[in-house]
């Protein structure tokens, strides 16, 4: 019972804190929270398939973009309402996910980082060149309808505090999901393909299988993470396709410390605040998210809260 | 219509050579340091953006020709010294995308965000049927030829390009030969940075540079890489040019994204199904 609290606590302490974050905020500070609870989304669901599977992909902008055109599509073409339009945006991603492990998880390491990368510059090209459909690089901008509209109550992401809300709604139930997953006994069939692929194939396990599923679930919280962001943007572009964006996921998962969940969250976290603090003094804050990417990758592998944890269970 | 594809076909050998020049170096680093270099394509363009500058403030393009790949292979040093030395594939990755993140934003906040152009050293042309060819895009395959040429030779008949080889082939028994692995991590660094960098150089005159051109062309230099078979490198050099020429023919048919898409398309069918490459021979 005590160890399940000291489990729990933080979770709330946290929960409580994000919670109660708007009333003492600017309304700027709260957005940009909100926009990193979403990219964070896109950095978990990377974590289970890098962190926990063991396969790096460096092409999670697919399943992003995906998901950004998913709801703006199911939106303006197809006239559906905002939660349907946001299943078929996770759903969408699911199906590219789907398709595209297929091949890829048979693959390994470098091979597998690569066919990532090349997958997610297909459909980046074929964005650009059904600008029609898609905008372009200049994207498309659309009208995001209320999230409920049910019985005279009205939630729209117009209001700055339902759509707050809704995010934080969003990522906590999915970092409860990925959690689930991680600790259940698929999440253990997971750890074991990252940790030995020979032995846990040996001991009967569908490797390629378990790696396909991994990838899709992976792929599935990269669609939610880009439909959110288009509709925090109220905006979709081919640039959420590119494989930069997928690079940025890397990166955040990487400093903030791989196979911990946690670790995404704290390196979007500080990584997109540090770019928002600096970019208003200085025009070229990549330079600093690039040399902080490497002095953390350098000087601690297991990323921040890696580092955190070694400095706490040494004292 | 004959003629038409005679020019693409010349502007694919060209572009072809080009890009070879970078998968070259790209393959060469991967295959010995266990390094896929991500920020390769911005040190094509850090060479591309010291030309510009060389020329606009010293007007001699020979003389970038030279100074702007010796400059970028001593880059290249201190990047293997300090960020690169003895690291894992997943970490590799991380840490070029972040120098590449830092290579471009240090170009943009210098050189500026605004492509540029510059002209060639000379203007002569040469009649291709009704066309006058640029005989400055002759050269640059030409002197993507002559580099790729050299670095064979270097390679096979000095005693460096032995070790590299050698290093490559199996890393401890070259070690106990009494093989300096570190001197040759480090020139091999050196010599890919350099070609990626001669790359941009002869470039120049032909594209438009900025800070992003880096991101354009690594894609096709992959390509070739996988293509040809990693660390097999006449494969790379040939698939560099082929795909050149096929994009080049392509794109007389289709717009140069279709032809993309196509090579891409093509280039996951090799990884799956000869994932050695089109030009390996599997033995055992």
């Amino acid at each position: 019972m005590k160890r399940r609290a000291r489990r729990v606590l933080p979770f709330a302490v946290v929960v409580a804190l994000a919670t109660a974050a708007p009333f003492v905020l600017s309304e700027f500070a709260t957005s940009l929270l909100a926009e990193i609870l979403i990219w964070s989304i896109l950095a978990m669901g990377l974590d289970l398939l890098f962190g926990y599977t063991g396969m790096l992909s460096f092409g999670q902008a697919l399943y992003f973009g995906v998901g950004a055109y998913g709801i703006t599509l199911g939106v303006t073409r197809l006239g559906w309402a905002f939660l349907p339009s946001l299943l078929l945006a996770v759903i969408a991603a699911g199906v590219a996910a789907g398709i595209a492990g297929f091949f890829a998880v048979r693959l390994t390491w470098h091979y597998f980082a690569i066919i990532t990368i090349i997958f997610s510059l297909v459909l980046y090209f074929v964005a650009l060149s059904r600008a029609d459909l898609t905008g372009g690089e200049d994207g498309m901008s659309f009208e995001v309808p209320p999230i409920v509209d049910f019985g005279g109550v009205e939630l729209s992401v117009y209001e700055p505090l339902v759509e707050y809300y809704f995010v934080l709604i969003v990522t906590v139930i999915s970092f409860l999901l990925l959690r689930l997953i991680t600790r259940s006994q698929l999440g253990l069939v997971f750890r074991a393909l990252r940790d030995n692929t020979n032995r846990a194939s040996l001991l009967g396990y569908d490797t390629l299988r378990y790696r396909w599923v991994s990838f899709v679930i992976a792929g599935m919280f990269g669609g939610l993470s880009g439909a959110l962001l288009a509709v925090k943007m109220r905006y979709a572009s081919a640039s959420y396709l590119f494989w930069t964006v997928s690079g940025d996921a890397v990166i955040w998962t990487v400093v903030g410390g791989a196979g911990t969940l946690v670790g995404p969250i704290v390196g979007t976290a500080t990584l997109i605040t540090l770019r928002d603090y600096l970019s208003t003094w200085f025009e070229n804050h990549q330079l600093f998210t690039g040399l902080i990417a490497i002095v953390v990758v350098l000087t601690a592998p297991q990323g921040i809260v890696g580092l955190a944890r070694r400095l706490t269970t040494r004292s | 219509m004959a003629e038409i594809l005679v020019l693409h076909a010349l502007n694919g050998l060209v572009w072809g050579l080009i890009t070879a020049l970078i998968a070259l170096g790209l393959s060469i680093i991967f295959g010995l340091l266990d390094i896929v270099n991500v920020a390769h394509g911005d040190l094509f363009m850090v060479g591309a953006v010291l030309a510009w500058y060389l020329v606009r403030y010293v007007d001699n393009f020979w003389l970038a020709l030279v100074l702007a790949p010796l400059a970028v292979a001593l880059l290249g040093i201190v990047l293997e010294r300090l960020v690169l030395r003895s690291i894992d594939v997943a970490r590799s990755l991380v840490v070029t995308f972040g120098l590449s993140l830092i290579l471009q934003d240090a170009v943009r906040s210098t050189f500026g965000p605004t492509p540029q152009r510059m002209l060639p050293p000379f203007e002569h042309t040469i009649p291709v049927f009704d066309f006058n060819y640029s005989l400055y895009r002759l050269l640059a395959a030409l002197i993507a030829l002559a580099a790729i040429a050299g670095l064979f030779l270097y390679l096979h008949h000095t005693k460096f390009g032995t070790w590299m080889r050698a290093v490559r082939q199996d890393r401890d028994m070259a070690t106990a030969m009494g093989i300096p692995t570190d001197q040759v991590f480090m020139v091999t660094f050196a010599v890919g940075a350099g070609l990626a960098a001669l790359a941009g150089v002869v470039a120049t005159p032909i594209t438009t540079i900025e800070f992003r051109i880096g991101l354009v062309i690594l894609p096709a230099a992959f390509i070739a890489v996988v293509v040809g078979g990693l660390g097999n490198l006449p494969g790379t050099a040939a698939a560099a040019v082929l795909l050149g020429e096929a994009e080049g023919i392509a794109s007389a048919f289709f717009s140069p994204t279709t032809a993309r898409i196509f090579s891409l398309i093509f280039m996951s069918a090799v990884l799956l199904l000869r994932p050695h490459g089109l030009f390996t021979r599997r033995t055992g």
